[in-house]
């Protein structure tokens, strides 16, 4: 027992060190930008009724305005009207600080449609990498043909090189072709994805060659096959693939940054943050800290509950 | 009585060529898009690194080995390299002892480990970008929450330790804004995001190491966990370290996210985060200077390569019983 | 070189009692066997013994020394496991030498470069590889010294695990199942080897089987155990002809033993309600097991005392089994008979049984053997 005692107490030390940003980045979410600089209010923040000064400026009236609604303040001065009207701007632009932070995330920037664009670019690279792979995966398993040593090989070639590696020409190409801000040019680049390939082919050599035969005898094309027999013997892998494909693909920065240079429709989540943190001033830190959860979340969860499935994935993809 | 032996083994060839046919036609897609996603940029990065082209330029020259010798003499790719070396010769081999040892604790506490596997996998899950941000906030040289728990130890014992006494007395570094800290701040958020994903793979490695060898062990006289390591789990471990070292240094050599995060511009406080992917975006990409972005691109590449070639090699041949 | 002494020994693991409380004294140099069907707790009292385990309570002593707060590495005893378990990463020569390098080098001596430039650990090193040499060639494995286990076949790695056993000459050795992985052959052949060893070696061997065979062909004592208890701990011979209780005369013996349900009433010994014999010795009335060995029965013409028709023959070339569905009864015994019978065994051929009282071992109704009612009259009753 007291053995294992030292052990945590190095493990606990070690995920002290390592939560702390998670910590810190939803305890800033709640807070106000005073209690941020400051550096207090504990986990929660004290969620004191704060004042949203950007809302409260955009109420102050210009003289035009005091003199349009002057009838409704009898004898006062402007002065005395601006102050009166500021002071119920304050009192309607008082909100709790975590209710301030979450709903400026969504309104400041389109961040609703950065996690839907996150969605459609994850979602169809997983799709069309399947598409791609399990068809050719099949083949290289299990159809006998002349050159097929030479694709895989082709194959095992592929294996070293990242596409990272090869954005800047990847994104000259998308530039002439005039492609460019597009989902394409989020989308394409993945689109190949040579793990997969290698991936699906040692499980698809597992399954008993009767099996095909069984399904050719029945009259199955080759192509039915594919999707019919061997995908289903092949789903925890596909699974583990899926996990491994979208987890990368969400929390990629590096290539929608290239490629997405114009619009904001177009950004993807770390793409939305990025322009978030461009624009903010200090006060702004904790809506930044909003979407910075709001993006982070998703994953983490999904991860919490699937949570043997997501390490699966991620040691199958390790031990080629 | 003609009785047809039919050998299973042998495909006719009307079959052959069916199958031929339909192979060609399933991988086709497959093929097409090695060739124009993967191939296709590999030979336009070799060329163009050896020419003076712009995107908008309708032409452009050949100018030989010029963005070579440029990468190899000016002081800014000096710094480029030592930047992403010292960036990958830091990271990987904490991350991959960190991993290791996280590995080792977390297997020898059976179930109640399994907190642990979660909480250090965690990093690896988040997007970086964002944590890197709150990590960027933590670092605050005044407002930020490391420099404060720091502040903590101002007028205790732990003064006596020169890091505190010169940050008690004049002020705890600047981090981001730091040129001496500024890289190795890079690395510790790399190793912090990537030790969980080795601590993962050394997990697996660790649950095929046959049990009995550990009473082995023990009868032969090897009575302390040193001992018991030494002679039966790195050694199991072998390939598994491979690949995990292997990983580490491909992604290290990728290192993007948190630099550009932090130094949009620049590369950095005097240009010591100026890593290599970095250097691509900005002369390549923002610059548009992509002559030297290729060359810079072909020596990544032929980095990538080298050490992928290795990781295979090593695995048929030292580490295979 | 010790006896060893295993004392009221019980062991727990959680609600389950897997060892009930075994005693057992093994001398100096004696080759002991623990047989037993699986589960019943052999191996468990194995790494007992080893140090691998520990008590739930009892006491284990070697050589007189208690032992059983002692772990494993300090109790001097080496152990050969059913998986070999050799170290995949070394070549036979630095498997077999492990122990020693463990036990006779310091830690600094056992650094990998620097360790040889260490004072004294040049003369150590010889010192073992020698000792490895002749492990090694008393086991005929000593070409093999510069493979790794890897390559090797089978019983080509039962040999290094042994050899990597015997190199320290511990004060008992451990065996664990060595043979059951090896192919009928092999195993055979390898019986006699260990057998040999033994003699050789002159050590305490303890060596854990399910294969009766092996026990009986190698042992100077056999323990039998189930369920977690030393039914009987004898010589081969002694096992076999004078087993304490039923479930060891069925587990010991090939083919097995025939149980045949048996009464005494009135001072008479009947099978199937047929008076065969009187025992001399005051006996309580009841039900009885009358256990006879295969080759205890023979064929007779003449007052057979069992009969029925042949179900089943097993011709072995030197002798043959044949199983008599008896009459009347849903019973069917085993019986030895030499080739030559070979025609009066046909299949569904009426056949006759009788054997000599002194080769029967009674049974009471719970197993116990009941000696005491195996003493017959000189004179015995007319068999109907």
């Amino acid at each position: 027992m007291a053995r294992d005692l030292w052990k945590h107490l190095v493990l606990i030390i070690g995920a002290i060190i390592v939560l702390a940003p998670f910590y810190m980045m939803v305890s800033y979410s709640f807070k106000s930008p005073g209690e941020i600089d400051r550096g207090e209010g504990g986990f929660f923040g004290r969620q004191e009724l704060m004042v949203d000064e950007r809302c409260v400026k955009l109420r102050d009236p210009n003289r035009d305005e005091i003199a349009a609604v002057a009838a409704q303040y009898p004898g006062k001065t402007d002065r005395q009207i601006r102050e009166e009207i500021m002071a119920v701007a304050e009192t309607e632009c008082s909100m709790r600080p975590v209710v301030f932070n979450y709903s400026k995330a969504f309104v400041e920037a389109p961040l609703l449609r950065y996690l839907l664009n996150g969605i459609i670019v994850t979602v169809s690279i997983f799709a069309i990498q399947v598409l791609v792979a399990l068809p050719a995966a099949y083949a290289l398993a299990k159809l006998k043909f002349w050159g097929r040593d030479a694709v895989f090989g082709l194959v095992l070639f592929c294996l070293l090189i990242p596409v990272h590696a090869i954005a800047l020409p990847l994104y000259i190409m998308l530039a002439k072709l005039g492609l460019t801000n597009t989902y394409a040019a989020l989308v394409v680049p993945w689109t190949i994805s040579v793990f997969g390939i290698f991936l699906m082919r040692q499980f698809f050599m597992t399954v008993p060659d009767d099996l095909i035969d069984a399904a050719r005898m029945d009259g199955m094309s080759e192509f039915a096959i594919v999707w019919r027999v061997m995908l289903p013997t092949a789903v925890p892998a596909l699974l583990a693939f899926a996990i491994f494909s979208i987890v990368a693909h969400w929390n990629d920065y590096f290539w929608p940054r290239i490629v997405v240079t114009g619009s904001r429709d177009l950004f993807t989540p770390p793409l939305g943050l990025r322009e978030f943190k461009g624009d903010a001033d200090g006060s702004f830190f904790g809506p930044m800290m909003a979407t910075a959860t709001i993006i982070v979340t998703p994953l983490i969860v999904a991860f919490l509950i699937a949570q043997r499935r997501f390490i699966e994935g991620i040691t199958l993809s390790g031990m080629k | 009585m003609g009785v047809v032996e039919i050998d299973p083994s042998v495909t006719p060839a009307r079959e052959r060529n069916r199958q031929a046919r339909t192979a060609w036609g399933l991988t086709a897609p497959a093929l097409a898009l090695m060739f124009l996603i993967l191939l296709v940029p590999v030979v336009i990065a070799a060329l163009l690194s050896f020419t003076n082209y712009s995107l908008g330029n309708s032409g452009f020259e050949w100018v030989g080995t010029k963005n070579y010798d440029r990468l190899f003499t000016r002081s800014t790719y000096e710094k480029m390299f030592i930047a992403t070396f010292t960036y990958v010769v830091t990271v990987v081999p904490i991350s991959v002892a960190l991993g290791l040892g996280a590995a080792l604790l977390v297997n020898a506490l059976g179930r109640i480990g399994d907190i642990y596997k979660t909480i250090y996998f965690l990093p690896v899950m988040a997007t970086l970008l964002a944590m890197a941000i709150v990590w960027e906030f933590m670092l605050h040289p005044t407002i930020g929450m490391v420099n404060q728990t720091f502040e903590l130890a101002c007028g205790t014992v732990l003064e006596r330790i020169p890091f505190f006494a010169n940050g008690c007395a004049e002020g705890f570094p600047l981090w981001l804004g730091d040129r001496d800290y500024a890289i190795w701040v890079i690395c510790f958020i790399g190793i912090w995001q990537g030790f969980g994903f080795n601590m993962v793979l050394y997990l697996a490695g660790l649950t095929s190491v046959h049990r009995e060898l550990y009473h082995a062990a023990e009868m032969d006289g090897a009575k302390s966990a040193w001992e018991r390591f030494r002679l039966v789990t790195w050694p199991a471990l072998g390939p598994t370290t491979v690949f995990v070292v292997t990983i580490s240094c491909i992604r290290a050599f990728q290192v993007f996210d948190t630099v550009e995060a932090f130094w949009p511009q620049g590369g950095g406080p005097n240009k010591s985060t100026y890593v290599m992917m970095f250097a691509i975006f900005e002369k390549g990409v923002q610059q548009n200077l992509i002559g030297i972005g290729s060359a810079i691109t072909m020596l990544f590449l032929i980095f990538v390569m080298f050490l992928t070639l290795i990781q295979r090699w090593l695995v048929e041949r030292k580490v295979h019983y | 070189m010790a006896g060893l002494s295993i004392t009221s020994v019980t062991k727990r693991f959680g609600d389950t009692e897997v060892l009930k409380g075994v005693t057992l004294d093994v001398g100096d140099a004696e080759f002991v066997s623990l047989v037993g069907p699986s589960g019943c707790g052999k191996s468990t009292l194995l790494r007992i013994i080893a140090g691998l385990e520990d008590v739930t309570s009892g006491d284990v002593s070697i050589g007189g020394r208690s032992v059983t707060g002692t772990r494993a590495a300090d109790r001097d005893l080496s152990m050969v496991f059913q998986s070999y378990a050799l170290y995949p990463h070394l070549t036979v020569g630095e498997n077999i030498a492990v122990p020693l390098r463990m036990r006779s080098l310091s830690p600094l001596q056992r650094l990998p470069l620097l360790g040889g430039f260490m004072p004294g650990s040049r003369e150590k090193r010889i010192e073992i590889n020698s000792a490895v040499r002749e492990a090694a060639d008393m086991l005929e494995i000593g070409a093999l010294l510069d493979r790794k286990p890897g390559q090797l076949s089978g019983g080509q790695r039962q040999r290094v695990a042994l050899g990597r056993a015997l190199v320290r000459d511990p004060a008992a050795f451990l065996l664990d199942e060595p043979l059951s992985n090896l192919d009928a052959k092999l195993r055979v052949q390898t019986r006699a080897e260990i057998a040999q060893l033994h003699r050789r070696l002159n050590t305490t061997f303890i060596y854990v089987t399910h294969d009766q065979v092996e026990a009986m062909t190698m042992s100077d004592r056999i323990a039998v155990m189930m369920d977690g208890e030393i039914l009987q701990c004898a010589a081969p011979d002694i096992i076999y002809e004078d087993p304490n209780d039923i479930r060891v005369a069925e587990f010991i013996g090939s083919p097995k033993i025939n149980i045949l349900p048996s009464e005494i009433q009135a001072g008479t010994l009947s099978l199937f309600g047929k008076p065969i014999a009187k025992p001399s010795l005051q006996t309580q009335p009841g039900l009885f097991q009358l256990g006879l060995r295969p080759e205890a029965l023979r064929l007779t013409a003449k007052d057979p005392i069992l009969s029925g028709r042949v179900a089943h023959v097993e011709n072995l070339g030197s002798e043959l089994f044949a199983q008599i569905a008896l009459e009347g009864e849903p019973i069917r015994v085993t019986l030895r008979a030499s080739p030559s019978d070979r025609h009066h065994l046909k299949l569904q051929a009426q056949v006759g049984l009788t054997f000599t009282l002194e080769d029967a071992l009674i049974f009471d109704a719970n197993g116990k053997r009941h000696r005491r009612a195996e003493v017959f009259a000189p004179r015995s009753v007319e068999v109907a």
